[in-house]
């Protein structure tokens, strides 16, 4: 293992992860549009290189390129910083992601703790946007945002509360080695804590069916309409890597992290995470969107005493 | 009460069926074409723009006479023993509504419909053609960059 120190060390790791999310940020972009046109039995982007994995390069010029437009009357520090709201916690999440066995940037103790704080800071990037942007279907949409993250945070916590449970710590590294026997999604009270998750999660990230707080045929987009040029494209980064973020941790916590035979252990930490991102995005593109009072109801009517239940069953069963 | 727990069970019954309709679809092969490289073969039926053989034409000037928007204008000169040839055969295709009644009531089929359906110009003039040009729809048919 290379031993750097200090602050050269900082910012090579900074370096590496902020590259890592961007190509990552792209991939999902151009992987997204083929699933979503396969699935709608089209072909998708095709002109920008081979089938198009050019076109978020292409897209990401143009977004450089665009006039970065504030409105009248627009809250303008608010406005400003609510893009590094969104983006810099999504980013933050990366440092107790566990890749591999000593691929992490730091096992915090409370590793699973820290992910799920800082990535709830994200709202507030988003009520910024509501508020800052001066436009009612912004507002609404950072209103109904802050809404649905509350809402769904209690059952994604119960839901992780009950891996807690089974493996003991909080700690990303010791919830994979926790896992050395099984994955935790076989045991019958954690695939349940799975499917919880996964749903909470979704909705924590705002994508459809529970995209409401930028739902574009209502809210034209909601908390980012009035955004363009490389703050847009911000929004949009720090989009995909929340999705990269919720689909690592359920790789981590339910289907065994970095764990499994012949590959090296990033291979599978990818191969489970892009496959998670991969179900994420078919049920994009096969369900439609909820309306408030749906999300609103299945958050508190469903979920919520589900993931309690199952609480209780999996304290019983390590109980008795 | 009920109802809560039916929905709890079949809800995600139907949710994978909706699953698996997607699924099929995302296996199975694109059906749209990479317009312009590819192109959709017209069907036998399919209504493009007038088209004349002038050999088979009679100079009847039914055609020109059931068109609904006068599009097609029919000169001719007159030849020694009663013969008669073309002189010239103007068709414009900003008028054209594509209705097909000229190809219909022509009676011995000198004027049929093709299949070129790609007919935007860059200015109007290129719309009036003259049908007895042989090279008439050569721009349409291999389009070049201008």
């Amino acid at each position: 293992m290379i031993t750097l120190s200090g602050f050269t060390s900082m910012v090579i790791v900074a370096a590496i992860i902020l590259g890592f999310i961007s190509a990552s940020a792209m991939f999902l972009i151009w992987w997204e549009r083929k699933v979503s046109a396969h699935i709608q039995v089209r072909f998708g982007p095709m002109r920008v290189g081979w089938h198009g994995v050019l076109q978020p390069i292409a897209d990401a010029m143009k977004l450089l390129c665009k006039e970065d437009i504030m409105p009248c009357g627009a809250d303008k520090w608010v406005w400003w910083l609510a893009p590094f709201f969104v983006t810099v916690p999504a980013v933050m999440a990366f440092v107790a992601l566990p890749f591999g066995k000593d691929l992490i940037v730091r096992d915090l103790n409370m590793g699973i703790l820290y992910i799920i704080a800082i990535t709830s800071m994200g709202i507030f990037g988003i009520f910024m946007a509501g508020w800052g942007s001066n436009n009612k279907y912004s507002l609404l949409g950072g209103m109904r945002s802050a809404a649905q993250i509350i809402s769904y945070e209690i059952p994604l916590l119960l839901s992780i509360v009950t891996v807690l449970m089974f493996s003991g710590s909080l700690s990303m590294q010791k919830i994979v080695q926790a896992q050395a026997g099984g994955w935790f999604i076989l045991k019958p009270s954690l695939f349940v804590a799975f499917m919880v998750y996964i749903i909470s999660a979704t909705a924590e990230v705002n994508r459809a069916p529970f995209d409401i707080p930028e739902a574009e045929s209502e809210l034209v987009a909601g908390f980012h309409t009035e955004y363009s040029g490389m703050k847009f494209a911000m929004f949009f980064i720090a989009e995909y890597t929340n999705l990269f973020t919720i689909s690592a941790i359920a790789a981590t916590l339910f289907l065994g992290g970095w764990r499994g035979p012949f590959f090296p252990p990033i291979v599978w930490f990818f191969i489970k995470t892009y496959g998670i991102i991969f179900c994420l995005m078919w049920v994009r593109w096969t369900f439609p969107r909820v309306r408030v009072d749906q999300l609103m109801g299945f958050a508190w009517k469903v979920l919520t005493p589900i993931a309690f239940i199952n609480l209780i069953i999996a304290g019983w069963l390590l109980l008795r | 009460m009920s109802s809560y727990f039916k929905r709890l069970i079949f809800g995600p019954v139907n949710l994978t069926k909706g699953l698996i309709v997607t699924f099929r679809n995302l296996i199975s092969p694109a059906i749209t074409l990479q317009y312009p490289t590819q192109k959709q073969k017209m069907t036998k039926r399919f209504r493009g723009l007038v088209d004349l053989d002038p050999a088979k034409c009679i100079m009847c000037y039914q055609c020109s006479k059931i068109c609904p928007t006068a599009c097609i204008a029919i000169t001719h000169e007159d030849l020694p023993e009663n013969k008669k040839r073309l002189a010239s055969f103007k068709y414009r295709i900003e008028l054209c509504c594509f209705c097909g009644l000229c190809a219909q009531v022509c009676p011995t089929g000198a004027i049929f419909m093709n299949k070129i359906y790609e007919i935007a110009t860059s200015s109007r003039k290129e719309l009036d053609i003259d049908l007895l040009d042989p090279d008439k729809y050569a721009e349409w048919l291999n389009p070049t960059v201008k």
